[in-house]
């Protein structure tokens, strides 16, 4: 066998890591991120045991892989981290304010090594000299430090118990041996853990392991004595039982009256963090600084449910994803495209059949049509990203933001699993980071200036998302000073554009969306909403969204954001001129009616006006535009059928021949192989197989307005 | 001495493989490279204000792909379209495009002893987009640099303001 593969032996002689790079800094920026998101959620008078213990998990992750592939300075980093946060879930030290900094910019600092290991290494590696001390200043208890019984005991021991509290075990014995006390199941099979004793026994420089009694059915509580690191003594369990079912605690002769203090939840984060808990020398500094037990044997009863919903949490948290390259997608959405075309031309063409001679056939086509708009479906949805990858980054921003500015402000977010295609959603992140940054610099007040109106000191900022039929619709607001109508129309008048007292509120604050608005003593003076709001609106216009302002003076603003769910379909309507079809988005389109000659009017060079409920309205005849051919027998119903669209804010009437019908289109983009064509926003493929063209509603209403 | 041995050799010596097509009554050449597929001739789909020799786009099994008419860019004396009309489309570096031709006759292999530089023309397009004149037997074969010609402003496919 060995020399019928030679290459693969040698292959795996010198196995090259750097293959794995990838997937080690796209985890690791997952778990700093997630990490970051959690940090920010830390309640610092009440910490989760679980966030806790989530966060340390996030460190220990990263550490754990940056040591596999030799990036020391992110691994010492983390491992300081993780020491912080180690004496933190085990509540020997209390969570403070300077820690949160202190680890989430340990997190930054660590996001710019590992962006530094993944170019390459270039360029100078940042010192995290300075942050390592601090972190290891709150380790040893620089800040006041509560021995964690005293702080979590919220009612007195029910437990009767022995009242002396035996003496804590010389842990660190000589030569750096521990004494631990291992919990092993619950195991169907109690002779596994049989097997571990035999470890021992067959390891030599092991160390010694004794039964210790334990009532609970499937479970085995083991004394050992080792100068094994818990990450080898749970490798080399992993041979019998599965780690998750074995847990290690330093070690300590039962001392019930403490055990009963301790509260199922704590057992809980004990059990959750077990798997890798570096004990070592963090344990041995925990229990000189408490003189107490860190932890015991566990009450049946207590473990019971613990272990119970440790299961739970895993099991969702065992929903398991792939990466996958987007090309890779892209190319799947083209095929199911071409399925999908492919079948409407097999429907079309099978529509003459006699139904009694093709039954089977005509059955079978009809399955192919139900599983193709299925298969569609699903593969559209692979695309879509939850919006609380967007969320997700504002926190921190607003967090740093505020201190920034001196501001208090509560985020609130709505709808964060709301979905939206990746594109989109990597296209929105900037437009939606200003709103929310406008809205925190000049709509929310300082802490005083509100407290002097009856606020709460606290400002509020809120960000949902939802859909909106086939849209999505995402709101920025804020509970600040809002907008003045009067300053925005003074400002208006002075730059000269044309507004009137009578304007309406919405088109007022549309106002600000004008390019150039946006001057800093606008900033000061007005609310400043200005900065780049052209900007904001020309890259939502360029999603085929809209964006509307809402506001009240004195009690703040919302900025509402409509967007299609993606960019690679969108409901179309499809009309005829002459022989052609070209499909109208449908999002644009305000309505549609019969013309008489009447309405039409002529204005001189020949552009025409139709009477709209007493308004009059451009038309835009797509046979001009297009210089449609006609056959003069060909005159069939006529070019009568107005269809009303809206872009930009303002309308136009599309003069065509007929409605055809609605459907969603797959967008395909013309410039592929061609070039951009006026008033051609892209291409589409029709259920016949031939190509029709997509208007650009934009420029259709900027031609007419010209 | 098989087929394959055979043309080893001529492309040892340099040789290179035309597919050789009709426009009227002239026989053009363009590199075998550069071709993606023949396929029938099937109505694009009109793009307004396009040149007259691009005929619109087609779908080419989800991809969207404009048709040039051969005929019509070097003013033949007649474009029809029949079942017989052939599209040939040709990938070339930065796009796919299809172009019309009246009939496509065979792949030819040309050794360079066979090219001929072409003289001096007074065409209807840049002298640059010919490579030169391949002789075989009888048949006079003009070979195109079909990648310049489609590049070409004034063939309108690139995103000029023509």
């Amino acid at each position: 066998m060995a020399d019928t593969y030679p290459q693969s032996s040698g292959a795996g002689a010198d196995f090259d890591l750097s293959q794995f790079y990838q997937i080690f800094f796209e985890e690791a920026g997952e778990n700093l991120d997630q990490m970051e998101r959690m940090l920010l959620n830390l309640d610092l008078d009440a910490a989760n045991d679980e966030e806790l213990n989530g966060i340390f998990r996030c460190a220990h992750s990263i550490k754990g892989g940056a040591a596999t592939f030799g990036f020391s300075d992110v691994a010492e980093l983390t491992h300081h981290m993780e020491s912080l946060l180690d004496k933190l879930r085990r509540h020997e030290l209390r969570l403070i304010a300077p820690m949160v900094d202190a680890l989430l910019e340990s997190a930054d600092a660590s996001r710019s090594l590992l962006a530094r290991h993944q170019a390459g290494g270039q360029g100078e590696a940042p010192s995290t000299h300075d942050l390592v001390r601090s972190i290891s200043e709150l380790v040893s208890g620089a800040v006041p430090a509560i021995p964690a019984p005293v702080v979590e005991q919220p009612q007195p021991a029910p437990a009767p118990g022995p009242a002396a509290v035996a003496p804590a075990l010389p842990t660190a014995a000589a030569g750096g041996q521990r004494a631990l006390e291992i919990h092993i199941g619950p195991l169907d099979q109690p002779a596994l853990a049989d097997a571990i004793k035999e470890l021992f026994r067959d390891i030599p420089g092991l160390g010694q392991i004794e039964d210790l009694p334990d009532e609970r059915a499937g479970m085995r509580r083991f004394a050992v004595q080792t100068v094994s690191s818990d990450e080898d003594l749970l490798d080399l369990f992993a041979f019998h039982v599965a780690k998750e079912q074995v847990a290690i605690h330093g070690a300590a002769v039962a001392a019930p009256a403490d055990q009963a203090a301790i509260t199922p939840a704590e057992q809980y984060g004990f059990f959750a963090g077990a798997p890798g808990v570096p004990v070592d020398e963090v344990a041995a500094a925990a229990l000189a600084v408490t003189g107490a037990p860190v932890a015991s044997a566990v009450k049946p009863a207590q473990a019971r449910a613990p272990a119970e919903s440790r299961q739970g949490t895993q099991a969702s948290m065992e929903s398991s994803t792939i990466r996958v390259a987007v090309n890779k997608v892209d190319q799947l959405i083209n095929l199911v495209g071409e399925l999908v075309i492919t079948q409407a031309m097999l429907a079309q063409n099978s529509r003459g059949l006699d139904a009694g001679l093709h039954q089977q056939l005509l059955a079978g086509l009809a399955d192919l049509d139900r599983n193709t708009r299925d298969l569609q479906e699903s593969v559209m949805s692979i695309r879509m990203i939850p919006m609380s990858t967007v969320f997700n980054r504002f926190p921190r921003m607003l967090r740093d933001l505020a201190g920034k500015l001196g501001k208090k402000v509560d985020f609130v977010t709505h709808g964060e699993a709301t979905e939206l295609d990746k594109s989109l959603v990597e296209k929105i992140t900037d437009p939606l980071t200003h709103l929310v940054r406008n809205s925190l610099d000049h709509g929310i007040e300082a802490p005083e200036a509100r407290l002097a109106v009856g606020k709460p000191e606290h400002g509020t900022l809120t960000l949902s998302a939802s859909h909106q039929g086939g849209s999505i619709a995402i709101e920025v607001r804020d509970d600040g000073k809002g907008m003045s109508r009067e300053k925005i129309l003074k400002k208006a008048r002075e730059r000269g554009l044309d507004v009137h007292d009578a304007m309406p509120d919405g088109e007022v604050w549309q106002l600000i969306f004008a390019p150039g608005f946006s001057t800093a003593d606008v900033v000061t003076d007005v609310s400043g909403r200005g900065v780049g709001m052209d900007v904001v609106k020309r890259n939502i216009s360029a999603l085929g969204g809209s964006v509307e302002i809402d506001s009240a003076e004195g009690y703040g603003m919302r900025v509402s954001v409509r967007l299609p769910l993606t960019l690679a379909i969108m409901d179309g309507m499809s009309v005829g001129v002459g022989e052609e079809v070209y499909i109208l988005p449908l999002s644009s389109v305000v309505e549609s009616f019969q013309v008489n000659a009447d309405d039409l009017n002529t204005v001189a060079q020949g552009s025409q006006l139709v009477k709209v409920r007493g308004d009059y309205m451009p038309v835009v005849a797509l046979e001009r535009i297009f210089q449609v051919p006609r056959t003069t027998d060909a005159q069939g119903p006529g070019n009568n059928i107005m269809v009303v669209v809206e872009a930009d804010g303002s309308r136009v009437a599309v003069l065509v021949d007929e409605l055809l019908g609605q459907h969603q289109v797959v967008v395909k983009n013309l410039e592929t192989n061609y070039r951009k064509v006026p008033n051609v926003s892209g291409a589409t493929i029709l259920g016949d197989g031939t190509v029709a063209l997509i208007l650009d509603t934009g420029a259709l209403v900027r031609r007419a307005r010209h | 001495m098989n087929i394959v041995d055979k043309g080893i050799e001529a492309i040892a010596a340099g040789a290179k493989e035309y597919l050789s097509f009709r426009l009227g009554q002239e026989e053009y050449g363009i590199d075998i490279l550069k071709v993606q597929e023949i396929r029938g001739y099937e109505a694009p789909t009109r793009i307004a204000h396009a040149p007259a020799f691009i005929k619109g786009v087609i779908n080419l099994r989800g991809t969207i792909v404009p048709i040039v008419d051969m005929r019509l860019r070097f003013a033949c004396a007649q474009a029809e379209y029949s079942s017989l009309t052939v599209v040939i489309i040709l990938n070339l570096r930065d796009r796919v495009v299809g172009i019309v031709v009246d009939s496509v006759s065979d792949v030819l292999e040309l050794a360079p002893e066979q090219l001929r530089v072409a003289p001096e023309l007074d065409t209807g397009m840049d002298a640059q987009c010919i490579r030169g004149l391949g002789s075989v037997g009888d048949r006079m074969l003009i070979l195109l640099d079909i990648e310049r010609l489609m590049s070409s402003m004034d063939m309108g496919l690139a995103a000029a303001e023509g």
